[in-house]
């Protein structure tokens, strides 16, 4: 099982089926398994704020969902999780293409993929960063536990050196 | 028409189907309209009061209204788009729309100056919108709204004419007992 599969296995222990997304070329490694699979309804969101807040609609209805987006859309959800989530307690898990490390070759990535650690940090949110796919399960697990006893969102930061980097 | 009596008016057409208001006097007049937990009423999250109706229309086949303004449309205007792509039949937008940031200091907003959201949804795709200046169209698009399949976008044109006070709304515990009308939440001995 690869990264990628693993991540689709772990949302399916969590019973997690909403998936809303802004679409990123290294994360679609995940988003296309889910977007072939009927477990899940994907749903094409058009800013990362904006899938916030469809993911917490979910959620608020009964139906756990989990956010994907790349680190430069971060920057675009930061009020959704500081005025919405954090104050209503929402469980919302974020996988997020963390760009801006090692094998960056775009200068506009840098900035705001390195500042999404210290932005996590602030909001006081739990993140992890994964740079291989070694103890994978176990991590992505222990994640999703502490995401729904926190009922706070909390980042899966998905790295180059996890999953190849970009193609352009 | 004012927005006080629009919302009692939607309030009493909802029966136990599930509304979400946007921030501000929308949530605190729904509150004074008749407090239920099946109000989810917002307070920051600039923008997402429709986004989030939309998450909760695709997690149940329930009929969810959202209570929008023209200021939070326009600052996610995106959300119209993503409603009419995924096209829930459960959903109705209903957009008060006084044509300023009354929050703010009254500034006017794009509605004001020629902006016009019922067509921004039609060229998104939702088929069935309207734009209504009184109670008794109002009572009318939102009754068939309720009885037809969606999504709907209904514009009502309201006057700003004074706030009530704030609500006493707690996020937290809106957000647990709304859910808790979805989720049977665990019980003593569970």
């Amino acid at each position: 099982m690869n990264w990628a599969e693993q991540i689709v296995k772990t949302l399916k222990d969590w019973e997690t089926s909403m998936i809303v997304y802004v679409p990123d070329i290294s994360i679609d490694q995940v988003t296309s398994l889910i977007d072939k699979d009927p477990y899940f309804r994907l749903v094409s969101a058009t800013r990362e704020e904006e899938a916030i807040g469809i993911a917490v609609g979910s959620y608020a209805a009964g139906r756990n969902a989990a956010v994907f987006m790349q680190s430069s859309g971060f920057g675009n959800s930061v009020n959704a999780l500081a005025s919405l989530c954090i104050p209503a307690r929402t469980p919302i898990p974020m996988f997020i293409n963390l760009r801006g490390g090692p094998g960056e070759f775009n200068i506009a990535q840098v900035v705001m993929g390195r500042a999404v650690i210290p932005i996590m940090d602030q909001l006081g949110l739990p993140h992890f960063i994964l740079e291989d796919d070694g103890k994978m399960d176990k991590l992505l697990d222990g994640a999703m536990k502490l995401c729904h006893a926190n009922r706070q969102p909390m980042a899966i930061c998905l790295t180059q050196m996890l999953h190849g980097g970009k193609i352009a | 028409m004012r927005r006080f009596e629009a919302t009692q008016l939607v309030l009493r057409l909802a029966g136990d189907s599930p509304i979400v208001s946007n921030l501000g006097p929308s949530s605190d007049e729904l509150w004074h309209a008749g407090h239920r937990d099946r109000n989810f009423y917002t307070y920051g999250n600039m923008g997402l009061c429709s986004s989030i109706a939309l998450g909760m229309a695709m997690a149940t086949d329930e009929q969810i209204i959202s209570l929008d303004g023209d200021g939070s449309i326009l600052m996610n205007m995106g959300t119209v788009a993503s409603i009419g792509r995924e096209k829930p039949k459960n959903l109705t937008v209903i957009v008060w729309d006084n044509e300023q940031w009354g929050q703010t200091g009254g500034q006017t907003s794009h509605t004001g100056t020629g902006t016009d959201l019922e067509q921004v949804a039609r060229s998104c795709g939702i088929a069935r919108t309207k734009t209504v200046t009184d109670l008794e169209d109002l009572e009318a698009a939102v009754t068939e709204a309720l009885a037809s399949d969606g999504p709907n976008f209904i514009v009502a044109k309201i006057e700003e004419a004074g706030y009530l006070s704030v609500a006493p709304v707690e996020p937290e515990f809106t957000l647990y007992r709304f859910r808790n009308t979805f989720v049977a939440p665990r019980q003593p001995g569970d």
